[in-house]
């Protein structure tokens, strides 16, 4: 069992970098996301099919196969990102495209009578947004939101195929120094649990709190 | 024209696709006028008074809302004038529309808080006497899925007279209540009427029609049939299509002892507490 004392604290530190990236990643593919996903909504034919032609390339592409094209790809053009920059780059790309979807379903989901009244008040598009669509959209969007927020640490297993030193990776490198795979990795699932489940208990809790005026 | 008119409606006709909702509307609504819009399911009424604040966009004609105006057909109005006509036309919905999201007080502040840069303060005040002024100061902090159709309905009401509009419109704003809550909200459009504010309405409510409204206009595939004073148009309708619907809706009320007396069924709500009392303006 020395093995456990000798490596939980360099797969807490995957963990942190596991933990560093998707907070960087969800917090950037969130804001991007409302605003790409206001635009898909009322933003006309160009803009919104572009949005969607977006996503969609997003959906339809393996995630390995689009972070490889980043990493790999784009090297042959010169451009050579540093792991940790490709790694959150495509993080935030892929994250952008789901977070539209969600934020998209979470405004038309908004009834059009919620949007009648707010017109009807005199209110501009802005307005309504703000203060009548978005916080009900919040409402129906919350489980995705959490959802989403574990999909990507779980996504952030694939960056150690650039070499990110993320929980995977150390496992990995632990696993070829001490030959105890079952060891390793079971200390890698249990990180990744105590992320995704302390994740899990702050939606419920958010959920719980809207919950008392639906 | 005389400059006491509010709402001048021209020639408005409204289509969805080939089919014509209605044809050729035009009506004047003066100064602390009530209007009542009836007529068959079906006849455009709803299509119609929702035009009158562009929540549809119409295909003929111009609405003239205290001199800024809407015309049909063409480019869409400015957004401008838009919020300008919207800001001084107050709406109730059949389905009231409450934002789920705000307590009944926040519901009512809303409005002049975000349009006209109200102070939350006097937004507030001002929205405690709205809700006191249709009995419901204690229900001011409930969210409203905690409150009756008949509470939500006023709420709206009051949602939309604290933008101190000069027209209120009531798209049947008691067809979707229970018999027993129609009465508070009669009583709270009554309040309206009696304190002149100039009010178009839809409804179902026959006898209400008769007691409140001056004018009567209605509407029935697509044409305005009948328009003109409430007691003429409902007692001696001249049109044919008028006079069948209004022989087969008033039929069932024209019981002994229900004369032109507007107590729906349940009686009147709460009487006197839903009274618009005072100037909450």
């Amino acid at each position: 069992m020395h093995v456990v004392a000798l490596y939980w604290r360099v797969i807490v530190g995957g963990g942190a970098v596991d933990l560093e990236l998707t907070a960087i990643a969800v917090a950037v593919s969130v804001v991007v996301g409302v605003l790409a996903a206001i635009g898909r909504v009322y933003g006309g034919k160009l803009l919104g099919g572009f949005i969607a032609v977006y996503v969609e390339i997003i959906r339809g592409l393996p995630p390995i196969l689009q972070l490889f094209i980043i990493y790999f790809g784009l090297s042959q053009f010169q451009i050579n990102l540093p792991s940790f920059s490709a790694g959150l780059l495509w993080l935030i790309l892929y994250g952008t495209g789901y977070a539209v979807e969600i934020f998209r379903a979470g405004i038309e989901a908004v009834s059009v009578g919620q949007r009648e009244a707010a017109d009807a008040l005199g209110l501009t598009r802005a307005q309504a947004l703000r203060r009548v669509i978005l916080p009900q959209a919040w409402m129906v969007m919350l489980p995705s939101l959490m959802t989403f927020l574990v999909l990507q640490v779980k996504n952030t297993t694939l960056l150690y195929l650039v070499g990110i030193a993320d929980i995977m990776y150390q496992a990995r490198l632990g696993t070829s120094a001490t030959e105890q795979p079952a060891i390793m990795y079971g200390m890698a699932a249990i990180a990744y649990l105590i992320i995704n489940l302390t994740l899990s208990r702050i939606g419920s809790t958010l959920e719980r709190r809207q919950a008392l005026y639906r | 024209m005389s400059s006491d008119v509010v709402v001048d409606i021209q020639g408005l006709t409204k289509r969805f696709g080939a089919r014509t909702v209605f044809e050729d509307i035009s009506l004047q609504v003066r100064r602390s006028e009530v209007v009542a819009v009836i007529g068959p399911s079906g006849a455009g009424k709803s299509t119609f008074i929702r035009c009158i604040n562009y929540l549809h966009p119409f295909d003929a004609g111009r609405i003239r809302v205290l001199g800024h105006e809407l015309v049909g057909g063409g480019a869409p109005p400015s957004k401008a004038t838009l919020r300008q006509v919207r800001m001084q036309v107050g709406m109730a919905f059949q389905t009231f529309n409450l934002f789920p999201h705000l307590t009944a007080l926040g519901n009512v502040m809303l409005g002049p808080m975000e349009t006209k840069r109200v102070p939350a303060r006097d937004a507030r005040d001002k929205a405690m006497a709205l809700l006191s002024s249709v009995g419901l100061a204690d229900r001011a902090e409930a969210y409203p899925r905690r409150l009756s159709g008949g509470e939500q309905q006023r709420v709206a009401i009051c949602r939309a007279l604290a933008m101190d509009p000069e027209v209120m419109l009531f798209d049947e704003p008691t067809s979707m209540l229970d018999p027993e809550m129609v009465g508070e909200v009669l009583a709270t459009i009554r309040g309206l009427a009696s304190q002149g504010m100039t009010l178009i309405l839809v409804t179902h409510e026959m006898q209400f029609a008769k007691e409140v409204a001056d004018t009567v206009v209605v509407m029935a595939d697509g044409r305005v049939v009948e328009q003109g004073p409430a007691r003429d148009v409902l007692e001696h309708p001249t049109s044919e299509r008028s006079r069948t619907f209004l022989t087969r809706v008033l039929k069932p009320l024209e019981a002994p002892g229900v004369s032109g007396e507007a107590s729906p069924p349940g009686g009147s709500g709460r009487g006197a507490t839903t009274a618009l009392g005072g100037d909450v303006r």
